[in-house]
């Protein structure tokens, strides 16, 4: 399980950074195309969403979400919560997040691709958002001040760094003490070969 | 690793069948890849370091 501590991955960090950018840059600019992975608003009703959320968003803030689990599911979010989206792709997450936040709450959307990053700035302009915002990041290297969030989301972002510690150690950083880590990722149950391991081009496979 | 960091409450939700039908669904049945809602919680501040 991802929450174990693990070795170190035998793997280029930013090998591996280069090549998930290049993935989700094509699921951005062709949601619809052929990926190993459902996406849209199929995923997000396979996944657990709620109907009635997920049906108010345009398909723009839809149609690129390639997640894994429900990060609301364990917990929903309060009204008021200040929330930070780790990796937050076409913004689908953070969407519902403001919509289970309210007006008096804030959302921030953290990703590295451009094309994400447009797309969800995008959608927060067409539905008249203005306590969203999307900010250029690593999940490394988080763009916001220390305790901060009430809540941090994330969802099948973490599976995809080399480092996890950094990236929970980061995630730590911003969260306000009493905070809450709300993520949702792959877990396997049976090893993958190390041979494996040390192929890049194996992880977004 | 999310105890050792500090986390409590760790808590992990049912898994998600997310590959299934999925072209991924056979890599992901040889190794039983399973999606998951995780939650954990960064401890509040004690009276003592608050005012401390």
């Amino acid at each position: 399980m991802a929450v174990e501590s693990e070795p170190p991955i035998p793997v280029d960090a930013n090998a591996l950074r280069e090549d998930v950018k290049s993935k989700y840059r094509e699921v951005a600019i062709d949601p619809h195309g052929k990926y190993h992975f459902h996406t849209g608003r199929y995923l997000a009703k396979h996944l657990g969403y709620d109907d009635e959320f997920v049906a108010w968003l345009p398909d723009a803030a839809v149609e690129s979400f390639a997640g894994v689990a429900n990060p609301f599911s364990l917990q929903t979010l309060a009204k008021g919560e200040h929330v930070i989206d780790v990796g937050s792709g076409g913004g689908f997450d953070c969407f519902v997040a403001v919509l289970q936040v309210g007006a008096r709450g804030k959302v921030i959307g953290v990703d590295m691709t451009e094309e994400m990053l447009a797309k969800s700035r995008s959608t927060a302009n067409v539905l008249g958002l203005s306590n969203v915002e999307f900010r250029e990041g690593l999940a490394e290297h988080l763009p916001v001040e220390d305790n901060c969030a009430d809540v941090v989301i994330s969802n099948g972002v973490i599976n995809l760094c080399a480092d996890k510690r950094a990236v929970f150690s980061e995630i730590w950083r911003v969260l306000r003490p009493g905070g809450r880590l709300q993520f949702a990722d792959i877990a396997n149950g049976k090893p993958v070969p190390e041979g494996a391991l040390k192929n890049v081009d194996l992880w977004t496979a | 690793m999310l105890s050792e960091i500090g986390f409590v409450d760790v808590r992990i939700g049912p898994p998600v069948d997310t590959f299934k039908g999925a072209d991924g669904e056979q890599k992901a049945r040889l190794f039983q890849v399973y999606g998951y809602p995780f939650f954990a919680r960064k401890p509040a501040l004690n009276k003592e370091n608050r005012h401390g």
